[in-house]
């Protein structure tokens, strides 16, 4: 038994803040929720919305259907009818007829508690009603929001009030009740994307953020920028895209565990500061939080369009990272995970998401962090002071040379991003060009150590391989289990670990699949591409889509099905 | 004082012979060690052309990056690692042109390191193109009309944001351009020094002697604390050049507002997952 909520109305009528207060209200009732949100690129007006998913288990993939609408606008009331059923209710003032809209009088009660400005709250609890709860837990909820606000708060305790106090029953409610739990507190989380990155940027020891705004990615930057005192992180806000990757290998170089975060338009703009860490050989994480393009494309929209780009940006040829989470769990470890990588192996590593997987918020247990690693891999300066010398690049079988920061020791450090010696210094030497190019490929191979398995559910041979990669995971996970629930038979492989791979890895389910079909949001399914190069086979379906709107389970399902069968 | 030849090694030097980065890279060895510093006590940061190799032909810490960005490299150096004396070296070409926008920000922040811009009127490097600071109607081979877009004038640019210390020098006159260097890095913000330099292979007009004669210091009655002063002695439509102090204020300093929270040098933080723990109640 799931619940769709979808909560709409226009930019600045407070939805997110509403998602946000239900979202917490059914992870403190020990139920289970997912949104995901669904924004345009403005600050008043338009249609926005917040859809979210609750049950009594976990669930995480994206949907359409709508149960309960709240319309905060005459236009969300009528925007969404074919994703209605006739059980739906929709909560909307009593002034805009619409023959699901429940009796509950919105407007008048706003009214009654003293602002038309409360009429979200009391949708909110109309919709909590409808779903059978009791107020305390919203109402607790809405103490804590607005506590620094004694005369708004006031007010939209009233209004939860009005709608709790009213002994008028809402006709067809019954169908909506999700029974709460055991009501003992589990200390489960209600939380986004972009702030699972964040904590997991903080797990992974991050002292040092830089950026400049830009859409998906900003809510990164905002979060570390909140949290910067308690933490002890600079967090320093760039002139321009160019500055914040500069400012990050000159942060690195000084020993810091550095990060920006930006989507493709910034990140163009970093690409010559990218091939520069390639060359100088320093630790970064680059949280490149994907939009659909070209250009500016859909500023507040998804996609998965640049990860060709991203493999092979940058002037010359360095090694990097790519992992792309699948999920918010995934995008805490993953993101701490970078961190450690990026400074063993001194490489820029990328943690690939998309304004989906950035704005989507779920209910998750606290994320353990026993098992994250919580060395550095900077020379001690006792270690230094007993070498007679040092030299950054020194050559080693592995490819990568100790990392000593400067002022840790009487050893200077030096950089160039002119082609050096092993010293450091600028060099013209043929051979020492050679060397130090054989260097960092033979680092690229050392590098492989650090890949994770990819996941792949399968067995593979003779059926259909479906393979997608990052926030499409949950989505593909709920598709795909459908389709084994009808006994089709289909493999599952999902990749989070793109960059650099050992290619038979990929190649060996991708080869033994009957059919394989491409999942990847994108215009000209960037991921096809990428496994005809690495898996030598060009995919028998790519399943992509170019609006900037997320792929939804009965879409996917209905998608594969089809390729399935044929 | 500490030993001067402490900062010397022995990369072969790319620079032409005679060229006016020599004397900056002997004053900037004198004013380090006229500061008491040690080489691993400093970093100079430096982007591309003939300027941006200067520390290599010392010893020193070194970020030799990309053209234009040596500012915002130096930027976030100095904020995780307080403890390091941080220099930017810089042609005016990467200062002016490519590293226009870091060169404005940084004036804002006042951040506490030092931008030195070796300034001969060209991209000397790749064969003497013109930069923001050639004088129009100079022929180059990229400007075969003679320059139309009107020079630069950083003194003024810098001195109109309130930049915390402005000056000037030349390569003519490099133990008046080691002192200057000792006052600026001395200075607590951001020190920001336009050095005039001959460059002895491209422009055969403004040369040691050039310098040497047109250059002049302020009287002792020169109030470098008052702005439009300042600006006045730096807009003169004369031939001439002011140098020295031409411009200076106390302004708070960047780090000492933004990094006061924060146990430095970042370089020896340890990391510690259970940080974000400590989050997850907001969540909850």
């Amino acid at each position: 038994m799931e619940v769709n909520i979808r909560i709409a109305g226009a930019a600045g009528q407070g939805i997110q803040t509403a998602a946000g207060l239900l979202g917490k209200a059914l992870t403190r009732s020990n139920l289970f929720a997912y949104a995901y949100t669904d924004a345009e690129s403005r600050i008043r007006g338009g249609l926005n919305f917040t859809h979210i998913r609750c049950s009594r288990e976990p669930l995480a993939g994206v949907t359409n259907r709508i149960d309960i609408l709240v319309a905060l606008s005459k236009e969300a009331l009528s925007a969404f009818e074919e994703l209605m059923t006739e059980k739906s209710l929709v909560v909307a003032p009593q002034s805009w007829p619409h023959p699901h809209r429940v009796p509950a009088a919105i407007g008048k009660l706003a009214e009654q508690a003293g602002s038309e400005a409360v009429s979200g709250t009391v949708s909110i609890a109309t919709a909590w009603k409808i779903l059978g709860q009791a107020p305390g837990i919203l109402e607790t909820l809405i103490r804590e929001h607005f506590a620094s606000k004694k005369n708004v708060l006031a007010q939209n305790l009233k209004a939860l009030n009005l709608v709790f106090d009213s002994s008028q029953q809402i006709p067809g409610a019954a169908y909506f009740h999700l029974p709460a739990a055991s009501s003992t507190g589990t200390g489960r989380m209600w939380i986004s994307g972009h702030e699972a990155v964040s904590l997991g940027a903080v797990a992974g020891g991050v002292t040092f953020v830089t950026g400049y705004p830009m859409s998906p990615a900003t809510s990164i930057l905002i979060n570390m920028a909140q949290w910067h005192r308690q933490l002890e992180v600079i967090v320093e806000q760039a002139e321009d895209e160019i500055a914040a990757i500069n400012m990050v290998a000159g942060a690195s170089y000084a020993g810091a565990r550095a990060m920006t975060a930006t989507s493709g338009g910034g990140f163009s703009l970093m690409v010559e500061g990218l091939s520069l860490l390639g060359m100088i050989e320093y630790p970064a994480v680059i949280v490149l939080a994907q939009r659909p393009g070209p250009a500016t494309g859909l500023p507040t929209r998804t996609a998965q369009g640049d990860l060709n780009f991203v493999r092979h940006a940058g002037h010359g040829s360095f090694p990097r990272v790519i992992i792309a989470p699948g999920n918010i769990s995934e995008c805490f470890d993953m993101t701490a995970l970078a961190f450690d990588i990026a400074e063993q192996y001194q490489v820029p590593v990328f943690v690939m998401t998309d304004q989906l997987l950035q704005d989507s918020q779920t209910t998750m247990a606290p994320f353990a962090v026993g098992h994250l690693p919580k060395r550095r891999h900077i020379m001690s300066p006792e270690a230094l002071t007993s070498l007679t010398g040092y030299r950054r690049y020194a050559r080693t079988e592995s490819g990568v040379s100790p990392l000593a920061a400067p002022g840790d020791s009487r050893h200077v450090v030096v950089v160039d991003s002119d082609e050096h010696d092993e010293a450091g210094h600028i060099t013209e030497s043929a051979r020492i060009a050679d060397e130090m190019a054989q260097k960092r490929l033979q680092k690229g191979k050392t590098l492989m150590e650090a890949s994770w398995k990819n996941r792949l559910v399968g067995p593979v041979d003779g059926r259909p391989l479906v393979v997608g990669w990052g926030s499409s995971l949950e989505t593909l996970k709920e598709a795909v289990s459908r389709l084994n629930a009808e006994g089709l038979k289909v493999a599952h492989f999902h990749l989070s670990w793109l960059w650099p791979v050992q290619e038979q890895m990929i190649r060996q389910p991708v080869q033994a699949a009957s059919r394989l079909i491409v999942v990847d949001h994108s215009v000209d399914g960037g991921l096809g591409a990428y496994l005809r190069e690495v898996a030598l086979r060009a995919p028998d379906a790519v399943i992509s889509r170019r609006d900037g709107r997320p792929f939804s389970v009965d879409e996917l399902y209905g998608k594969l099905r089809a390729e399935v069968i044929e | 004082m500490s030993d001067i030849k402490a900062f010397d090694n022995d990369v072969d030097i790319a620079w032409c012979p005679g060229c006016g980065n020599f004397p900056i890279l002997g004053a900037v060895k004198q004013a380090l060690a006229g500061l008491d510093l040690l080489p691993h006590q400093v970093l100079i940061c430096t982007g591309i052309g003939q300027a941006p190799k200067l520390p290599h032909y010392m010893q020193v810490n070194t970020f030799n990056g990309l053209h234009g960005r040596e500012v915002a490299v130096a930027v976030a150096a100095k904020l995780a690692a307080p403890d390091l004396t941080v220099l930017v070296h810089a042609g005016d070409g990467g200062a002016y042109a490519e590293g226009g926008n870091h060169f404005l920000h940084a004036i804002r922040r006042n951040i506490d390191i030092t931008l030195v811009v070796h300034d001969n009127h060209y991209f000397a490097l790749t064969k003497a193109q013109a930069s923001p600071t050639t004088s129009q109607g100079v022929v180059t081979r990229f400007n075969p009309e003679g320059v139309a877009a009107m020079p630069l004038n950083p003194l003024a640019l810098a001195i109109s944001q309130s930049c915390a210390f402005v000056g000037q020098a030349t390569s003519a006159r490099p133990d008046h351009l080691a002192d200057l260097l000792m006052k600026a890095i001395a200075h607590k913000g951001f020190s920001f020094i336009n050095v005039l330099q001959p460059c002895v292979s491209w422009d055969h007009v403004r040369t040691y002697e050039y310098y040497r004669e047109r250059c002049y210091e302020p009287g002792s009655d020169y109030d470098a604390s008052d702005r439009l002063k300042a600006m006045e002695l730096v807009t003169r439509a004369e031939e001439r050049y002011p140098v020295g102090v031409i411009y200076t204020q106390q302004r708070p300093e960047y780090s000492d507002q933004t990094t006061s929270h924060v146990t430095l040098p970042l370089r020896r933080r340890e990391v510690n997952p259970d940080a974000a723990v400590s989050l997850f109640s907001r969540f909850q």
